[in-house]
């Protein structure tokens, strides 16, 4: 039985091997898999769902995807990001932080948000967690160029200020 | 004679000292507050119109048809209308107001004002959980005078001290009608101390029943009515009053009496229930409402007269309150020392700021990260997990943490199976072994590496360890059994530890000590192998903080109890405001988490998932430490980080792995939060694929074993041929081979 063993190594080995000679011949069919069959997100969460997504929103309700980021609340969220940029552009740092934080709570996942933090530490001289937020949005990206971009600058202003 | 006339004096005027310096000093010795977030009201929020309910409830709102005043609520099918009670948050201010909130396909799906107006998003007042009080002592909550209902001035006036507008502080009349009585009746059966005889005694906690006391008592009053007017003392009186015990705590003043017995604001209590209050003055232990119903509730009656006889009540008003239960809240309500674990959280993280006294007397208000539906709910599943194990549960202890990964908000602390136990709280004390909770970190050290991707094979084979003192170290699997070439996923989700020590070893202890150290444990553990396996010994709190890095996409936040802390005049002393820090990979966490999630479809987290809402995506691990003493279980969604303990607390062994104890009481926890459930936006750069979950190749959607995992493109694994369905094909006998777990 244990001998078996490094046999079985061995042949995974070449099989290997000789697949991944095999799949660098052949031309790939599908070279960029997109994830199938998500009820919220087409296309968009990388995880399948093991069955259709109970606690995703209903169909027929215009919101973004969860998982996309996008605000689960974009009501709440604007309200308080618009308070949060009153604030902000009053130089009361802390209470438009608090805004932002509060804002987080309803969608943690939407990277406007973060970038928008990232921007308040930034104009209070907290470059470090500048940065950090900016590094946090690009993570929830997916994709969004704009978010991508402004993250970028983020980075690049906080490492300027230095 | 002139000497003692000179001593006389002296001493008088020590007495008047003293109890003016009390009265003024008294106003200041006010324990820290502690309240929970506030409950955010806003269209889209998934909830029922019954946890809504749930939590006005809990917040002492009562259902009023008329919504008359603060702190009423009704409820017309999927409608619920509140009039809010209003309060300042941290230096935010929320109106009182009337709410209207539509609810429709489990969310709120709008938000009105009395005028009919739409609103984005309001909060409700926050729940008082409890103060920072010293060990043995005093507690309070100040009502300002205006908080106060003029009925309970007129109440206190008809029971305790008819002349209290005209005398000088004592009362001879009532003092010489008293003597007789008691005279004539050969027993000391009435008193006559005036409310401000009766704050001085209070202000010097003694009962000693004697002539030298009462007179001494009867100077100090005079002293403070000299010194104060009749409204200051009134108002000190109400606030400084004995009213109840609650264990090693006393409950003093009206403010936090009514907060204790009925579990809302003085302002909002009902005619009944204030003459309930004033009940207490005479006799807080005799008259205990929850231990002596019926005394208390003759006493009160006996209250209600008085105040109809004073003609502050019609016979209507009176008659009708008489009929009145008691009224007050359970004990285990939430109000009687419960989020006892959770405030030892809150004390903590505020010894680094404050000094003990100044929590204890300054009067501060602690704005807290608590929900107190979350942590109902996880009382509620460690308590009713552990009773449902029956036998095997017996004696057996376990504790619960649950937080918001992206900002490390600690929502609910469970110490015990008893919650209003304010004993040892295992949830930041108790220091176990969290076996393969650790795998997550050696796998996470393996990924950063770049030597390994999910579709990695690697041999779970028998291997022995040489250790420095010479001794052979050669651990098992969990089942006693070797399954040979196995894919990295496979490996996570179903904690196969000759995989993981082999991986481990690969990478190296110190990678995976220092990844263990970038999540977030402050120390650095030993680097002997049996590391690789979780030897080390963690509080829940510590594994919470370690996998709410996990669940943060690798920034780690340290885990908050605690918003802000507003001083008595409702300046905001300090916030802890949200930081992070990237502490690992973004993609090799992105792809753990993806392991993670198989562990709960595949792995040794299938039987929780059974136990979830169909349909929740959840990520998670198991532990079970040596010989079966920890049962533990770790797990996220986008919502919340769950962390589950069972144990004895005398380490004895209990025949529970973390499947089959922690993670029952996890799935508990988590099914009743809701909530969306773990579903990160997908990294751009790194594309999932479809792998077979025994040999690392890539296969396609619709074959069996398929799973849709993040592989680099740099890792890029071979090709099946076809699927294997074909049961005589090659593709179907390699993954014979490949599944044959011997």
């Amino acid at each position: 039985m244990v001998s078996q063993r490094p046999l079985r190594l061995v042949t995974l080995t070449a099989l290997a091997a000789l697949a991944a000679g095999c799949a660098s011949l052949a031309p790939e069919s599908a070279p960029s898999p997109q994830p199938r069959g998500d009820a919220g997100a087409p296309g968009r969460a990388a995880l399948p769902p093991p069955a259709p997504e109970a606690e995703q929103a209903p169909p027929g309700r215009a919101e973004p995807p969860p998982g996309r980021g996008g605000p689960a609340a974009p009501a709440a969220s604007a309200q308080l990001l618009q308070q949060a940029r009153t604030e902000r552009a009053a130089g009361r740092y802390a209470a438009a932080a608090s805004a932002v934080e509060r804002a987080l709570r309803l969608a943690p996942n939407d990277p406007e948000l973060w970038l928008e933090l990232g921007e308040i530490h930034l104009a209070d001289g907290n470059r470090r967690q500048a940065e950090m937020m900016a590094r946090k949005a690009l993570t929830l990206a997916a994709g969004d160029g704009a978010v991508e971009s402004r993250a970028q600058r983020l980075i690049r202003a906080a490492a300027a200020s230095r | 004679m002139l000497a003692v006339l000179a001593a006389a004096v002296g001493y008088g005027g020590f007495l008047a000292w003293s109890a003016t310096s009390e009265f003024e000093g008294r106003r200041w010795d006010i324990p820290a507050k502690v309240y929970a977030a506030p409950m955010e009201l806003y269209v889209g929020r998934p909830l029922e119109p019954d946890d809504l309910v749930a939590e006005l409830r809990r917040l002492g709102f009562r259902a009023d048809r008329t919504l008359a005043a603060p702190g009423t609520f009704r409820v017309r099918g999927s409608t619920v209308e509140l009039a809010t009670r209003g309060f300042d948050y941290a230096g935010e201010t929320e109106p009182p107001r009337r709410l209207t909130v539509t609810f429709a396909d489990g969310r709120i799906a709008r938000l009105a004002d009395a005028a009919g107006g739409d609103l984005a998003i309001a909060r409700l007042d926050p729940l008082l959980i409890g103060s920072l009080f010293p060990a043995h002592g005093e507690d309070r909550l100040i009502v300002a005078p205006d908080e106060v209902p003029p009925l309970l001035i007129g109440a206190l006036k008809a029971v305790e001290d008819r002349r209290f507008d005209t005398h000088m502080g004592i009362d001879l009349r009532a003092v010489l009608r008293a003597a007789w009585v008691n005279l004539t009746s050969g027993e000391i059966r009435q008193g006559a101390s005036t409310l401000t005889q009766q704050l001085v005694r209070s202000y010097f906690l003694s009962n000693e029943r004697s002539w030298w006391r009462k007179l001494r008592e009867a100077f100090m009053a005079l002293a403070l009515e000299a010194r104060y007017d009749k409204d200051e003392l009134l108002h000190a009186y109400i606030n400084e009053i004995y009213l109840a015990q609650d264990g090693g705590r006393a409950v003093h003043g009206f403010g936090l009496a009514s907060q204790f017995y009925f579990g809302k604001p003085l302002s909002e209590l009902e005619l009944s229930e204030l003459a309930l209050l004033v009940a207490q003055v005479r006799g807080p232990t005799f008259y205990d409402p929850r231990r002596h119903p019926d005394r208390a509730l003759d006493r009160r009656n006996l209250v209600l007269e008085q105040m109809a006889a004073a003609g502050l009540i019609t016979e209507e008003q009176r008659a009708e309150a008489a009929e009145a239960p008691l009224g007050i809240v359970a004990e285990r309500d939430g109000r009687r020392s419960t989020h006892s674990a959770f405030l030892d959280l809150v004390r903590r993280q505020l010894a680094n700021d404050y000094p003990a006294d100044v929590l204890e007397r300054e009067g501060l208000v602690v704005w807290s990260t608590l929900d107190p539906a979350v942590q109902a709910a996880a009382e509620r599943a460690l308590t009713e997990g552990l009773d449902a194990l029956g036998d095997a549960g017996a004696g057996l202890e376990g504790a619960v943490i649950v937080t918001t990964p992206h900002s490390g908000e600690v929502r609910a602390v469970v110490g015990g199976r008893d919650p209003s136990f304010a004993g040892f709280n295992r949830a930041l004390d108790a220091r176990r072994q969290i076996g393969s909770l650790i795998k997550p970190v050696v796998y996470l050290a393996a990924l950063e590496s770049g030597k390994f991707s999910l579709a990695s094979v690697v041999d779970d084979a028998p291997i022995d360890i040489e250790l420095e003192d010479g001794r052979v170290w050669s651990p098992s699997n969990f089942d006693d059994q070797t399954h040979g070439p196995v894919t990295v996923v496979r490996a996570l989700a179903e904690s196969l530890n000759l995989a993981s020590v082999r991986v481990g070893l690969e990478v190296g202890l110190e990678a995976v000590a220092n990844t263990l150290g970038r999540l977030g444990l402050p120390r650095r553990p030993p680097l002997y192998p049996s590391l690789l396996l979780g030897s080390i010994e963690l509080t829940p709190l510590e594994v919470a903080q370690i996998y709410n890095t996990l669940a943060n996409g690798g920034f780690r936040v340290p885990l908050n109890a605690v918003r802000a802390v507003v001083d008595a005049q409702g300046e905001v002393l300090k916030r802890y405001p949200l930081e992070i820090e990237q502490a690992a990979d973004a993609d090799a966490v992105y792809t753990l988490n993806h392991a993670l999630v198989q562990v709960m479809r595949r792995g040794t987290g299938r039987g929780a998932q059974a136990l979830l809402p169909a349909g929740l995506t959840a990520a998670g691990k198991t532990g079970t430490s040596d010989g079966y003493r920890d049962s533990w279980f770790a797990g996220f969604t986008n919502g919340h980080l769950v962390v589950t303990w069972v144990g004895a607390d005398d380490n004895r062994p209990t025949g529970l792995t973390g499947s089959t104890g922690a993670a029952r009481i996890w799935a508990r926890t988590l099914a009743s939060l809701g909530g969306p459930g773990y579903s990160p936006p997908e990294i751009e750069d790194l594309p999932s694929r479809w792998i077979d979950y025994y040999t690392g190749v890539r296969t396609r959607e619709r074959c069996p074993d398929a799973v849709l995992l993040p592989v680099p493109n740099d890792a890029r694994p071979p090709r099946a041929f076809g699927c294997g369905d074909d049961a005589s094909g090659f593709g179907a006998r390699m993954r014979r081979w490949f599944r044959n777990d011997r």
